[in-house]
């Protein structure tokens, strides 16, 4: 046991020294997830703002006029429809939030006294940071026209005629009540013509009332591109990893450090667990780096994470079969190289590691099944989005461990001890 | 303490060692002689249980064979080939091997700071093998061979590529070790390094074992006469003898010696006549 631990921790150490594959393990795998993470979001998003659907169900001028204020904001995108279908998109993911302008929001917009406007608003409950923002953004934007009436005279003006005149209309007004007030706003309105713009204050008026709707999002796709991006970045460290430790197999058969392992009393399959182990550790250790941090930065939460890190031992387990296998196809390092990254970057294109199967050919698609990749990344994608039960998770462990058996009994078949 | 009893091995229809039996003794240092592809290294690869002989037993310190992982901890063995770990320091180079051979805790760091004295590489412990020179790299490769203390040191071609300051180290060390009861195989195709250093010579061409005695014996039985040259007022003088001294007197009588020179006939002179043909070749 202490052989085998000496020569994991020798790997261990060798890899951390090894500049360029430590690069190609760990730093590769984050930019790419970064940025092809950023590159699909930009791409599915459109724009950068909160995507909120918005329901006009008063249909007045004020309320029209108040979405039209909502849809000049930077920070959000507004798509207008049905309270149905806002509540359908914001249930599957598709939006963040819903804002809904019940009958009667423009009415009370209009009105300088009696009840508030009142705005509701929908999001799935765990959005607690998002929610915050689009109370912010909604309680500013009904403030506006408050601030808008009292900052600028001749709007205030207007709006004192519009009460007056409907005082006069009302017959269920209170006498004592109408007597006052055809008092106070002619008062009022004297005042605010000697007012300079902008020293008006909304204090006191009633606040506007935003309500809100827990609606409870379906896991039923990736909730961002990063989700699809961070298990792709995952796999090229993993062909790093797997490669790399290759080549070290052959490094180690070519400069006689193999020869010289031999003659120390350990077995054979000492020496290649001992290799094996470190390839487990580094693939795990590569894992456990990316999606930490596709949780920590770019707020990936899987869906379950005992099935992620089921999945991921399934792949560390594949690839260092594969990496068995790797070390095998040539006689020099160079050769050893080019040709596993040869055929790693074949699986990759096939697998969808380099371009998302979705929007693959459906031959393509057909055709990803031989690849070790497609299955590495449904694993993932089983855990992080896809909610695969443990049934739909045995599939491509299966498939994974499989692969990793039958490549390691064939590279250890072919697997040369000297040159 | 090491017995190969009628060795043979064969790579297609090469017959790399052929029929060959050796009793090296414990505590002496044995050449293995001989050129290039004698088959000096599939000798020392069957010792250390790398290939299996097609025929014939190996048997260590009557232990049995190096098959036996409790067999292979009695054997050190310094490849011809530098295999070391680049990256990692001559130290870690050391305890990593030292761990393979089941040191491990005070023992083992006692062994290792020992291997680095012996070769004198304490100062450039923490140094990478990278950087160290071929000589200190030889160096390191015999402290790795050394470290866990073993009954029966294989030396394959060990100065191979070495500055002249580093064979002598290298010579020093493993004299050093005789004394402290090791017992050292040491093959070698520098015939000068065989008669300076080991006890018994075995000589080995394509395979077969030509002949085995100490240094002297072997060029007393092979290696021929001694050549006296000598300068005289009458002319120069050149006689072919098997006792020079002999002759040296003679010609002394005979007439005054401006200068002479005896050419005595050494390891090469043997295998030169067993062979027919230069170690070198």
């Amino acid at each position: 046991m202490q052989q085998l631990l000496a020569l994991t921790a020798k790997d261990l150490r060798l890899l951390a020294r090894d500049k360029v594959g430590f690069f190609f393990a760990f730093v590769f795998p984050i930019l790419y997830a970064s940025l092809f993470g950023s590159i699909m979001g930009g791409m599915s998003e459109g724009a950068s703002g909160m995507q909120v659907a918005v329901v006009d169900e008063d249909g007045t001028q004020q309320s029209g006029e108040f979405v039209a204020q909502l849809e000049a904001l930077d920070e959000l995108t507004v798509t207008k429809t049905d309270r149905q279908q806002a509540q359908d998109w914001v249930r599957r993911g598709k939006r963040v939030a819903f804002i809904v302008l019940p009958e009667g929001f423009g009415e009370a917009r209009r009105q300088m006294f009696g009840n508030p406007p009142r705005v509701e608003i929908g999001l799935d409950p765990s959005r607690a940071a998002e929610s915050g923002m689009l109370q912010g953004i909604l309680t500013a934007q009904l403030y506006k026209g408050i601030q808008e009436m009292f900052t600028n005279p001749d709007v205030m003006n207007a709006k004192l005629d519009e009460t007056l005149a409907d005082i006069q209309k009302a017959d269920d007004m209170d006498p004592l009540m109408r007597t006052t007030l055809s008092a106070f706003l002619p008062a009022l309105k004297a005042f605010t013509a000697d007012m300079p713009k902008g020293e008006s204050q909304t204090g006191g008026f009633p606040q506007p009332k935003i309500e809100k709707v827990d609606v409870t999002r379906q896991q039923s796709g990736p909730q961002n591109a990063y989700e699809i991006s961070f298990p792709q970045g995952c796999i090229w460290g993993i062909m790093g990893c797997a490669a790399g430790f290759g080549i070290t197999l052959v490094v180690e058969r070519t400069r006689g450090t193999l020869v010289r392992l031999r003659m120390a009393p350990i077995s054979r399959m000492h020496i290649l667990a001992g290799k094996g182990l470190a390839c487990l550790i580094t693939t795990l250790a590569v894992g456990a780096t990316l999606f930490g941090l596709a949780a920590i930065v770019f707020h990936v939460r899987p869906h379950s994470y005992v099935s992620l890190v089921v999945a991921l031992v399934c792949i560390a387990l594949c690839f260092v079969g594969i990496m068995m296998l790797l070390s095998v196809l040539g006689k020099t390092e160079q050769s050893a190289g080019g040709i596993g990254w040869g055929i790693l970057v074949m699986m990759a294109m096939i697998g969808g590691g380099m371009i998302p199967l979705a929007f693959m050919p459906a031959w393509m698609q057909q055709v990803s099944v031989i690849s070790p990749i497609k299955w590495s990344i449904l694993a993932m994608e089983g855990a992080i989005w896809r909610d695969f039960t443990a049934a739909e998770m045995f599939t491509p462990c299966a498939v994974l461990i499989g692969i990793g058996v039958v490549s390691f009994a064939v590279g250890l078949r072919a697997f040369k001890w000297s040159d | 303490m090491l017995h190969l009893t009628n060795l043979r091995k064969k790579f297609g229809q090469n017959v790399a060692v052929d029929d060959l039996s050796l009793d090296i003794r414990p505590g002496e240092i044995f050449g293995l002689l001989g050129p290039n592809g004698a088959g000096k290294t599939t000798t020392v690869n069957m010792t250390v249980g790398l290939l299996k002989p097609d025929a014939g037993t190996i048997s260590i310190n009557g232990e049995g064979s190096p098959e036996d992982p409790r067999v292979r901890r009695r054997i050190g063995v310094a490849t011809q080939a530098l295999a070391l770990y680049e990256e990692m320091s001559g130290e870690e180079n050391i305890r990593f091997f030292a761990t393979m051979q089941g040191l491990s805790g005070a023992e083992r760091s006692e062994r290792v700071a020992w291997a680095l004295e012996f070769v004198g590489l304490t100062d450039r412990r923490r140094d990478k093998a990278a950087e160290y020179s071929g000589g200190m790299k030889r160096r390191l490769n015999l402290a790795i061979a050394v470290v866990h203390k073993p009954a029966l040191l294989l030396l394959d071609e060990p100065t191979v590529g070495v500055d002249p300051q580093s064979r002598n180290a290298i010579f020093d060390n493993i004299l050093s070790l005789r004394e402290q009861g090791a017992t050292v195989v040491y093959t070698t195709h520098y015939m000068e390094e065989a008669q300076r250093l080991c006890d018994r010579v075995g000589i080995i061409d394509h395979g077969k074992l030509l002949a085995l005695d100490s240094v002297d014996a072997l060029i007393e039985a092979h290696g021929g006469e001694s050549r006296v040259i000598a300068k005289r007022a009458e002319g120069d003088v050149e006689i072919t003898t098997r006792d020079p001294l002999a002759e040296l007197q003679k010609l002394q009588a005979e007439s005054t010696l401006q200068t002479f020179r005896v050419e005595w006939p050494d390891l090469e002179h043997v295998f030169l006549n067993l062979t027919g043909r230069s170690l070198r070749d």
